[in-house]
């Protein structure tokens, strides 16, 4: 099998599918427009979070200037918490790139946990605009690169929409009360990606970054948050991808057990480690610092980092969170090129 | 005055409701101690913030997570806000006061609150500016309170980047400006490129900067006694 022969998207989806490729893909499930992108088309990144159209152009610019093989939408992480009904922050008054935050929490205290679901959350905020988007792309350049979505994990949207000290010392002293609501979470996830498969995304990734072993303990990620991982992906039949970043060794084992597809981790991950614990069969990616070595390391550091992470052992050669925007295009092109030119 | 073994039993009391977030046994231990005329001052170092001492070696062993943390941190609060107002502020050589905050487009505070907590503890003034603090913001604050000291705190790298320009700007202004910066993404190579004076890579990390300060303090503070006596 020859670079000519197989496309960028067959080899994202063989390599889903469990079957045989030339080489490790480089692509990701999270944000990855980079200010050339956005140059080429003039558009301000504070806007292009809410309009069809310039989001899908620069969503496919990273493909279109460097080859990155896939497009992923959206680039912030309020689309969920917005469906619920929080309002967001796209710091529009700053030229400087700075993603959406959550302006206010639905919940921030323990007795307003009682909440109601909207029953029309694929109506709610932006996630019509997401499925425009997705298909946007897909006719764009959807033949040739596969074109990914994104949701939060339950925990981390709980984040957004709770007070988040109380959210965690909760997940410590009440899990049940806690369990309640990231089943809630569990459920509005699954609509919303649901969605965003009819819509034509080739994979989802689940990122659940909140869950961390930085700041929860192997012990409540198994006990609290596996189950609704669990449930969604038992509930969304596609390609599919857990996120998480931070120390994940040692929960990597649940991150598996979880029924994603595949696991992606950080740069915190020792990858070495945590082949041994799962095996040579699960598909696992990662995991580059996407800023201290894509953004600011030398093109000699960027080389480097993507042949260790491929002698590690991940397979596919996909960054610790989204890419900075900032990033050198001759950093870029470095790291395509080290990927393309590897063979096991 | 309370008997050696009475104040040691106090001491242990207050340092054990914080291990075990007790926030009960810490409003208990902290009446006891005014009761007994212990030193106030004595009450909260040797009592609360070696509580917390312990809780962040646990943290770090990973038998504490920031759950944990949270909460030992809830218990030391309630023991401080009762014995603070009884603290005779000393004079340690150092000015002590501090401003600090999460930058813009960042809205994650628990590590920004820790450490925080740890200059409650020391007596400095704080100055919390919150999370989401617009850059320039940091700058007007450090004129206003001339503070000597300025913490930025970032939970993302998509956020950490707007710290360095906090940095150059408050260094030209004021070269002699301490600054320290913490978050998940900032490391010591960041630190150092970007001209901070300090930096905490987690919560843990940022607590035990954080308790090495309050414990060179706390020694300057015991030569002082030493020499005055």
């Amino acid at each position: 099998m020859t670079e000519n022969t197989m496309t960028s998207r067959e080899r994202v989806l063989k390599l889903f599918a469990g079957e045989k490729i030339d080489r490790p893909p480089c692509f990701s499930g999270m944000g990855n427009v980079t200010a050339e992108g956005l140059k080429k088309f003039d558009y301000k990144f504070a806007a292009v979070h809410s309009d069809a159209k310039m989001m899908a152009d620069s969503a496919a610019s990273s493909y279109k200037l460097y080859g990155f093989e896939c497009a992923v939408v959206p680039f912030d992480l309020c689309v969920e918490a917005e469906a619920l009904g929080c309002e967001i922050n796209v710091y529009s008054h700053l030229e400087d790139i700075l993603y959406p935050t959550i302006k206010t929490k639905l919940i921030n205290s323990e007795d307003e946990m009682d909440i109601q679901l909207p029953s029309d959350i694929a109506s709610r905020g932006r996630v019509p605009m997401m499925k425009e988007v997705i298909r946007l792309l897909k006719e764009d350049i959807g033949n040739d690169v596969a074109i990914g979505a994104h949701v939060l994990g339950p925990f981390t949207l709980a984040g957004q929409i709770m007070e988040l000290n109380t959210l965690l010392k909760l997940s410590f002293k009440k899990q049940e009360k806690v369990g309640k609501l990231l089943d809630m979470m569990a459920d509005a996830l699954i609509t919303i990606a649901k969605e965003y498969v009819d819509a034509g995304a080739d994979y989802i990734t689940v990122r659940e970054m909140g869950a961390t072993s930085d700041v929860l303990s192997p012990r409540v990620f198994q006990n609290l948050i596996l189950p609704y991982l669990k449930k969604i992906f038992t509930e969304v039949k596609t390609n599919s991808v857990i996120h998480i970043c931070g120390k994940t060794n040692d929960i990597a084992g649940f991150m598996v057990e979880s029924g994603a597809t595949a696991i992606s981790v950080d740069q915190k991950n020792d990858v070495v480690e945590a082949r041994k614990k799962i095996g040579d069969e699960p598909l696992l990616f990662g995991n580059y610092d996407p800023y201290n070595i894509l953004v600011s390391g030398t093109q000699e550091q960027v080389r480097e980092t993507m042949k260790q992470c491929m002698d590690n052992g991940v397979d596919a050669v996909w960054p610790g969170c989204d890419i900075w925007p900032t990033v050198p295009p001759e950093n870029f092109n470095a790291m395509m090129d080290e990927v393309k030119k590897y063979r096991r | 005055m309370a008997t050696e073994e009475k104040t040691k039993e106090i001491l242990d009391k207050l340092k054990n409701a914080v291990i075990q977030y007790d926030e009960d046994t810490a409003k208990e231990g902290a009446e006891e101690a005014l009761k007994e005329e212990l030193n106030p001052n004595d009450a909260i170092f040797n009592g609360l913030v070696s509580g917390m001492e312990e809780v962040g070696r646990l943290f770090e062993a990973q038998e504490y997570f920031v759950p944990e943390l949270l909460m030992c941190a809830d218990a030391l609060y309630v023991g401080l806000d009762i014995l603070k107002p009884h603290v005779n502020q000393l004079d340690l050589g150092v000015k002590g006061s501090v401003v600090i905050g999460t930058v813009e487009g960042d809205v994650h505070d628990i590590g920004k609150n820790i450490v925080k907590m740890m200059f409650d503890v020391a007596g400095f003034e704080v100055y919390d500016l919150g999370k989401d603090v617009p850059l320039d913001k940091f700058i007007e604050e450090q004129i206003k309170t001339d503070s000597d000291l300025v913490c930025l705190s970032a939970m993302m790298t998509t956020t950490m980047v707007g710290m360095k320009k906090v940095i150059d700007d408050l260094k030209a202004k004021n070269p002699d400006i301490k600054i320290m910066i913490g978050g998940a993404p900032v490391s010591q190579d960041i630190a150092e490129k970007w001209g901070a004076d300090g930096y905490a890579g987690d919560a843990n990390n940022a607590l035990k900067d954080a308790i090495n300060m309050i414990s060179s303090l706390k020694k300057m503070k015991e030569d002082a006694e030493r020499k005055n006596s």
